[in-house]
């Protein structure tokens, strides 16, 4: 167990810093309702969570597809029908595909339960698998309630889970991989990038623990996983000094007992929740208790949450937000939706984090690595957007990218202003700007960064009008400053 | 199409830092009353040497290298392709291409039939190949692996700053922030530098602020994003910057904050921002270019050059070439749009009158296996072949290609360290200490013709 925080010290500013990292943010509203419930019972609130899953039906589109037929049926047509039908299944795919993007991060916006959701998001990066290889949204639809069902419970449950996943078996190749040809990717990434970090096995590992994942396949007609017996190279393996006849489940239980799995994974989450580069004597504390616990990731996550650390200097403000963290957060600080997909999809792509679709297996590398001059600018022409000004400019994919140029699209509705800084407060520039500087840094007005707001307010007539409100926020979320959580 | 425009001296000088800063807050008046720590800062800057208004290493007509990343690790043996080698041909019964599709280069080897493009720039001179590429301890992990050939560190080490990213810091202090650019989402690890340096867009349409374009609000932006006082020491460069090549900066500088890093990404966003969206209202593709995402990201790179953005190094890349299962349809792919988008890019350069000061290097974390999987695919492999164009390339084949016959554990065995490359890069393009840059010599190839 890492030294707790001090309860006397549960103020405002850490449940804002516990709801920011934890979940998602929220409103001053929510921010409050955390700090009320004091220290212990918040954590214990947003770990436990509540369930709200028949908010967040499954989208109907979201059915197994038997393909196998479809293909045999399509067999029947002439060429040019084929090539029409499947044209079709691909035009639905793509838009089922921005339907899931856009499914998620509304849940995310709306959930009541949003550390399950943040815990989802990690995972998903975690073992990160792409549309754009897998190409079938139910699937990843699939994945994703895989990892958000198990994600809290037990780590080697999750892992195994996974590996039997259809769109990571596609993703990696798991389901061509055979017995006299076994196909590597999936054991590669598996100790690489999943469970071990590399330099923890050896190219021997990997080739033997690719033999113990042959025989993995799913079920063209309804997707759901089968053991290929015939395609299994049920032979005696080598892996990690053990000896055996060894299946994909017997590899990754052998890679729990390793001490350096618990470790990969705690320094994982402790980087997604706390900071970078955790000191190696807290990793092998919460590693000890990870393992002995049989991989409980709540208990593991209660944990950080309840520790001292996570609440210390290296920690607070100290996280560039991801541009999911950016996007909800902010959505939910001004108590306004979202954009309908697919400008959604097209936004994502500017700030550089499209979910279900990571740039590679080895997820985001998040931290500095989502600062561009270009994202930068991205984030700030966002702000504005969601604050109800003007439109933003999406650059269109593909073949319509060519004739039309960039889109241009319009909020539907900004947020509700009066709500923010009813007409009281706005007659009041210093607490005007204290307040709206709570409800987007989630943070105490640094007096030094006080007077540009003081400078701008200062030619305008009181009480101040909507758009120099919403003019006001740009400029304070145009700022490097409100890239930090 | 509008080479007569030149972008007036004035405009360009704007956009060293410096002068930024001095006329950002004022916009052409003389008369300031600037923010205290803004007035301290320019007093600390103006300690350090005189500013340079042209930067001579970044200069408008000095040499370009355009790194092209190809990413998830080119199957090297289908593209330069050993078709007189039995051993290949036996290892891919299905994956192996037939001599008689070959583009032939030699009675050796020859290039995949897609690259009919790259065959031409052959024949007229201007392609050159490096054969068995590849590092000593060869990593199979793409990510490591890339790392490996972003910071040019031997495979046992673990360097933090990209080799592009060393040479920046060493050779390019206080250049203007589009020094490099990558077109793209994110900033490569071979940029990677102390300071962050260079500038990442994919639309330079999008690439501005954009605001009721009311004076308070763009001034109040403005000031908000200056980065703060510590911030602002470390910005002024080198006593010699510019012009003295071979004076390396000294200490290492620590690693930005978080905070700090945003401030330096700020600023360089706004200096760079004018600037290229200002080109890229004025200057259009001189030539048509194919469809694609690495089409699109030449053809900015054409016309940011057309404009005469100071650019010393662009980075563009493709991805996509991870092929573990039924590689051939994939790779075939991958080839053509390969071969037009770069056929493209030279035509286009070439119109430009821009060949002789371009070079074009591609390269990939590594080659894929010799003998082909059960899925009718690759592995991840070592030694791999890369292309190297542009008008002052002299053309012909460097390095031997690896033997097939005798392998390390399956894959072919380096004869080329990829450093070696680069320093030949360093040292006669872009005339640079490689040492310096790369940690130590390498033996360099006659690139050049």
């Amino acid at each position: 167990m890492l030294p707790p925080f001090n309860i006397r010290q549960w103020d405002r500013v850490r449940a804002a810093h516990l709801l920011n990292r934890a979940g998602f943010g929220g409103a001053p509203e929510d921010i409050d309702a955390l700090h009320a419930l004091g220290f212990e019972r918040g954590v214990d609130s947003l770990v436990k969570g509540v369930d709200d899953s028949e908010q967040f039906p499954k989208p109907e589109w979201a059915q197994p597809l038997n393909r196998f037929a479809l293909r045999m049926e399509a067999r029947e047509l002439s060429q040019e029908e084929r090539k029409l039908k499947f044209d079709e299944i691909q035009k639905q795919d793509r838009e089922h595909q921005m339907a899931l993007i856009a499914w998620w991060l509304g849940r995310m916006r709306f959930t009541l339960n949003p550390a399950r959701e943040k815990l989802t998001l990690f995972w998903h990066g975690h073992f990160a698998t792409s549309a754009e290889k897998v190409k079938n949204p139910y699937m990843m639809w699939l994945q994703n309630e895989t990892l958000r069902r198990l994600g809290m419970g037990s780590f080697a449950d999750l892992t195994k889970a996974v590996a039997r996943d259809p769109a990571m078996m596609v993703f990696l190749d798991t389901d061509r991989s055979r017995k006299l040809r076994p196909n590597e990717n999936f054991a590669r990434e598996l100790m690489e990038l999943f469970t071990l970090g590399i330099g923890n096995y050896s190219e021997e590992d990997i080739k033997e623990a690719a033999r113990a994942f042959t025989g993995f396949k799913f079920n063209d007609a309804d997707q759901t996983f089968r053991f290929a017996e015939l395609q299994q190279d049920d032979g005696e393996k080598v892996f990690m000094g053990k000896r055996g006849k060894f299946v994909g489940d017997d590899i990754v239980d052998i890679i729990m007992a390793q001490p350096q799995c618990a470790r990969f994974i705690v320094s994982k989450l402790w980087t997604f929740y706390a900071y970078e580069n955790p000191e190696s004597a807290l990793v092998e504390n919460l590693a000890a208790d990870y393992r002995k616990s049989g991989y409980n990731t709540a208990a593991l996550l209660r944990a950080i949450f309840q520790s001292s650390a996570f609440y210390g200097e290296r920690a607070i403000r100290s996280q560039i937000k991801s541009p999911v963290q950016f996007v909800i957060a902010l959505s939910r600080g001004l108590d306004v939706g979202l954009p309908p997909a697919p400008a959604l999809s097209g936004i994502m792509r500017q700030l550089g984090q499209i979910p279900f679709l990571p740039p590679s297996v080895k997820g985001w590398d998040g931290g500095k690595a989502w600062i561009t001059t270009a994202s930068l600018l991205n984030r700030y022409n966002l702000a504005n957007f969601a604050l109800g000004n003007g439109t933003m400019e999406i650059e269109r994919r593909g073949k319509k990218r060519a004739a039309n140029g960039p889109r241009e699209i319009k909020i539907r509705k900004g947020p509700d202003l009066q709500e923010i800084a009813p007409t009281e407060l706005r007659a009041k520039p210093q607490e005007l700007i204290a307040s709206l500087y709570w409800r987007l840094f989630n943070a105490p007005l640094d007096p030094k960064h006080a007077a540009p707001f003081e400078k701008f307010l200062s030619g305008k007539k009181m009480p101040l009008d909507d758009a120099s409100l919403r003019e006001l926020m740009h400029l304070m979320a145009s700022t490097p400053q409100f890239q930090l959580t | 199409m509008d080479h007569d425009h030149i972008i007036e001296p004035h405009t360009r000088t704007l956009h060293t830092r410096r002068n930024f800063l001095r006329t950002s807050m004022l916009g052409a008046a003389a008369t300031w009353t600037l923010p205290i720590f803004l007035e301290r800062t320019f007093a600390s800057l103006d300690a350090m040497a005189a500013d340079s208004a042209i930067q001579t290493v970044t200069g408008k007509d000095g040499p370009i290298l355009v790194v092209l990343q190809l990413a998830g690790g080119n199957d090297g043996l289908n593209t330069v392709i050993p078709y007189a080698d039995d051993i290949y041909h036996r290892a891919r019964p299905s994956l192996g291409i037939a001599p008689d599709r070959v583009l032939k280069i030699n009675d050796h080897v020859g290039l995949n039939p897609k690259l009919a493009g790259f065959k031409s720039l052959y024949d007229e001179g201007h392609l050159a190949l490096v054969q068995g590429v590849g590092y000593p301890n060869p990593n199979r992990s793409h990510f490591r692996s890339t790392e490996i050939w972003a910071t040019a560190s031997d495979a046992e080490r673990n360097d933090p700053y990209g080799w592009i990213g060393k040479y920046f810091d060493s050779c390019c202090a206080g250049a203007d922030p589009t020094v490099g650019v990558s077109i793209g989402g994110e900033t490569p690890q071979a940029f990677s530098s102390p300071t962050p340096t260079g500038v990442s867009f994919s639309r330079p349409e999008q690439y501005r602020w954009v605001n009721s374009k009311k004076a308070d609000a763009d001034q109040a932006f403005r000031e908000l994003n200056q980065p703060d006082d510590a911030m602002m020491d470390g910005l002024g460069g080198q006593a010699n910057e510019g012009g003295s090549i071979g004076a390396i900066g000294g200490s290492i500088r620590s690693e930005l904050s978080p905070l700090d890093f945003l401030q330096r990404t700020a600023l360089d966003a706004q200096l760079s921002s004018d600037k290229i969206l200002e080109i890229s209202k004025k200057f259009q593709p001189a030539v048509p270019y194919p469809r694609g995402r690495l089409a699109d990201s030449l053809s900015l790179v054409g016309r940011m050059i057309a404009g005469g953005l100071p650019t010393r190094v662009y980075y563009v890349s493709q991805g996509g070439y991870d092929t573990h299962s039924n590689q051939g349809g994939t790779h075939d792919r991958l080839m053509t749009e390969l071969n037009d988008a770069v056929s493209a890019f030279c035509a286009d350069l070439k119109a430009q009158g821009a060949f002789d000061r371009v070079m074009l290097m591609t390269f990939s974390e590594f080659g894929r296996r010799v003998v082909q999987n059960g899925s009718g695919g690759t592995d991840h492999g070592a030694a791999a072949p890369l292309f190297l164009l542009g008008g002052g390339i002299k053309a012909g084949v460097h390095g031997a290609h690896p033997r097939l016959d005798k392998l390390d554990a399956g894959d072919l065995i380096y004869n080329t360290d990829f450093r070696s490359v680069y320093a030949s890069i360093l040292e006669q393009w872009i005339k640079a200490p490689s040492d310096k840059i790369l940690g130590r010599k390498f033996p360099t190839l006659p690139i050049l013709g």
